[in-house]
């Protein structure tokens, strides 16, 4: 049995660790271009010369302090034993930044390897970075590699390989040398001033005495003197000094050294990045920053409408031709009556009906990966910081929000990144509201259907609505706790890039995938389940769909959803089954009606005269989308949400959720009716 | 003066940084140490702005840009 050697990798926000964990262990973990996409330990395995490694992703720190949630994943680990060896990924277009956690990781005394990422970016602005001085100074080795374009990989494990046992060259000392001699000094690549190093040989000295096995006491004495909460709590000694503040000493050396290393190994320093400057003038602009991200938004939308739904046309026209091809195909076989409804009107209705939106979900997945690739989602918390601090929340609660247009699951666990533990709860009630892309087919659906020419429009204002509904809804929340808003943003605006073909390939092939195996999971499960509630009531088969299990439990919740318009046990049996996942909104309306083809133009006619059947109209319709928009986000959501901040929350959304959908569909149905 | 009455252009240096400790130490840990450089990019009435610190852009909320104290105000250099 080989052993295995853990490898962390860690490194500043937006540095390209996962990048580089995606190279080494074909994982196809998300991308993108603002910091903080990555909020959770995330492992692979690779072989490199017949040994194992485990390879380890992190959330991106700055420093070895923590103060958010994915701070806290990757400083806890990188501190526990799990780890052999640490390879900090350099962002070698930033080095200045970069460095000081490098400093940082260096002095915790395990092996350190460091990756020079995006050394292909360096070139392209004319810098040259001296990669003979720099390990020198440093005393770890350093790699060049471009985790994008995939350079530099193996040489990269073979550091690693060799690293992990041996112990690192001595660095070769530049420092001024002290007045007198110090433990270690010539193993040291950061060495503090006298002053410093006096109180850190005193520290290690009586945390040696005090506490037995600890490792490395230089790492602890040096977290002691700046006061680390952690470090203090859990190894206290007596001693004082006086009440300098040491730890802005100890970070002003380490920059002062980062200036010596910048100084001397980075060559033409003048960078020729005035493509993002220029880029910034318009899109951060005081005044026509939050018009242009509002003309952005719409843009993707109307994509995901307009070349989603062509694309759609011929989606449905193959539809069309397998549902009026299967029934006689399936009874030649040899199939029964009953197993033939099952497959056409249960699994093809709902299934298939789903899978006909595919293009408009491609579409808009792909729009918001260029969005989050391009280096814009971290401008759009700085664009809405103003307005998001009206409502009592940071501009960076912005961003799970934006992603919310695509899935409220990861949008949730995007939150991670806020500081404050009130900013998150309020940010995860309010992310399901923006329009995720399962209410896509819902809405396409029901406008088509029932407002033809201004079928997009209406769409439109479903997305509008939500947001306007979140706003509000946080709103009310910062008036009940009373919290002012702090306008504390710290964000960093990373450099343009044009997307990735690569990255963005991922996204999205990523998200087509989710939505194939939804419509095969779920969807393919809830629609099998539904045709047997419709089908089988108290005294066994029925034939009447009202008296069949579905039918008897819609008909208990008339009642209450009568005063939204929706008083139908079909629309009741539909919005409860959408709480597995919203899109079963739509393929059960296709189950409900036997309706195969229910996205079809020929399908849609059949749905909509079961509809005129029932005196379901385009009020109804309207106030059935906005129901939908608000009512409980789907299960996954409420598990994330649980797991997130915990049942409590879990429960409080769902019922937030429920009681806004309720009140608004039944003020829109009400005010509806009365004009 | 405070950074938040800092001009779109020009680049300052930090004096002091009057804020929680939690944030003040982040803002050291992100290069903003005494006598280090701020350029400031971009500005919003409000008090909002995106800054370069130590090479990299930031965007920084009014408390933020109203908590450090800088001095020295000169054309934006090439940090």
């Amino acid at each position: 049995m080989q052993e295995t050697v853990n490898v962390a990798f860690i490194g500043n926000p937006n540095c390209g660790k996962t990048t580089l964990f995606n190279a080494y262990t074909g994982a196809k973990l998300k991308v993108a271009n603002w910091p903080g996409v990555t909020v959770e330990k995330k492992e692979g395995i690779m072989k490199y010369h017949d040994a194992k490694y485990k390879l380890c992703d992190l959330p991106g720190i700055y420093s070895l302090t923590s103060y958010t949630m994915e701070e806290t994943v990757s400083r806890n680990y990188i501190l526990s034993d799990d780890v052999d060896i640490i390879v900090d990924v350099v962002d070698a277009s930033a080095l200045e930044r970069n460095l000081f956690l490098a400093l940082g990781l260096i002095e915790l005394g395990k092996p350190v390897v460091i990756a020079l990422n995006m050394m292909d970016i360096i070139e392209e602005r004319g810098m040259e970075i001296d990669l003979h001085r720099l390990p020198e100074m440093l005393g770890v080795p350093v790699i060049p590699v471009s985790a994008r374009k995939r350079t530099g990989l193996s040489t990269l494990m073979h550091a690693v390989a060799h690293h992990v046992t041996e112990k690192s060259d001595k660095p070769v000392h530049h420092h001024s040398e002290g007045s007198h001699v110090h433990k270690h000094h010539d193993e040291l690549a950061m060495v503090y001033s006298d002053d410093i190093e006096d109180k850190i040989d005193a520290l290690s000295t009586l945390l040696q005495e005090k506490y037995k096995n600890l490792g490395n006491y230089r790492w602890y004495a040096i977290k002691t003197l700046e006061g680390d909460k952690d470090i203090l709590e859990n190894y206290p000694v007596d001693i004082k000094f006086d009440d300098k503040n040491y730890e802005d000493e100890i970070i002003n050396q380490k920059y002062e050294f980062i200036e010596e290393i910048i100084s001397e190994t980075l060559v033409n320093k003048d960078e020729k990045a005035r493509k993002t400057d220029k880029a910034d003038k318009a899109l951060t602009h005081p005044v026509w920053g939050i018009p242009i991200f509002l003309v952005i938004m719409a843009a993707v939308f109307f994509l995901t409408f307009t070349v989603g739904d062509f694309i759609k046309g011929y989606f449905e026209k193959g539809l069309d031709i397998l549902s009026g091809a299967l029934p006689p195909a399936l009874e030649k076989m040899g199939a029964g009556p009953m197993l033939v409804s099952l497959i056409v009107d249960g699994i093809l209705a709902g299934v298939g009906g789903i899978l006909t939106f595919l293009p408009n979900i491609f579409i808009l997945f792909l729009a918001l990966a260029f969005l989050e690739d391009s280096g814009y989602m971290s401008r759009i918390a700085y664009v809405m910081d103003n307005v998001m601090g009206k409502i009592g929340l940071s501009g960076r609660a912005f961003i799970p929000m934006i992603l919310g247009f695509g899935c409220s699951v990861p949008a949730v666990m995007a939150s991670r990144a806020l500081e404050d533990r009130r900013d998150r709860i309020k940010t995860i009630l309010v992310t399901p509201f923006m329009s995720c892309s399962a209410r896509l087919p819902i809405y396409i659906m029901f406008s088509e259907m029932f407002f033809e020419k201004y079928a997009m429009l209406v769409a439109y204002s479903m997305y509008i609505i939500g947001v306007i509904a979140a706003i509000l809804i946080a709103l009310i929340m910062s008036k009940i706790d009373k919290k002012r808003a702090e306008h504390s943003l710290l964000i960093e605006l990373p450099e343009y890039k044009m997307p990735n073909i690569h990255t963005v390939f991922i996204y999205v092939w990523e998200k087509v995938k989710d939505y194939l195996t939804k419509a095969g999971t779920t969807i393919f499960i809830a629609s099998i389940i539904l045709w047997f509630l419709l089908n089988f009531g108290f005294g066994g088969l029925t034939d009447n769909m009202g008296d069949s299990f579905a039918g008897v439990l819609g008909k208990n919740l008339v009642p209450i959803l009568k005063p939204a318009g929706l008083g139908f046990w079909q629309i009741a049996v539909a919005l409860i089954a959408g709480v597995a996942a919203k899109e079963v909104v739509v393929s059960s309306t296709g189950v409900l009606f036997g309706v195969a083809n229910a996205a079809s133009a020929a399908g849609r006619a059949a749905i909509f005269a079961s509809f005129q059947g029932i005196g379901f109209g385009a009020v109804n319709a309207m106030s059935l989308m906005l129901f939908c928009l608000l009512y409980i986000p789907c299960v996954a959501t409420i598990a994330t949400i649980r797991r997130e901040a915990g049942r409590k929350w879990a429960w409080a959304s769902a019922l937030l959720h429920l009681s806004t959908a309720w009140l608004v569909s039944t003020l829109f149905y009400t005010i509806a009716s009365l004009l | 003066m405070r950074l938040v009455e800092g001009k779109k252009g020009q680049t300052y240096t930090v004096k002091a940084i009057n804020a929680e400790e939690s944030l003040e130490r982040r803002l050291r840990m992100l290069g903003l140490t005494d006598g280090s450089f701020i350029s400031i990019l971009g500005k919003k009435r409000c008090g909002s702005m995106v800054v370069k610190i130590r090479g990299t852009r930031f965007a920084l909320g009014s408390a933020v840009s109203s908590a450090i104290e800088v001095g020295g105000e000169t054309e934006c250099r090439k940090l």
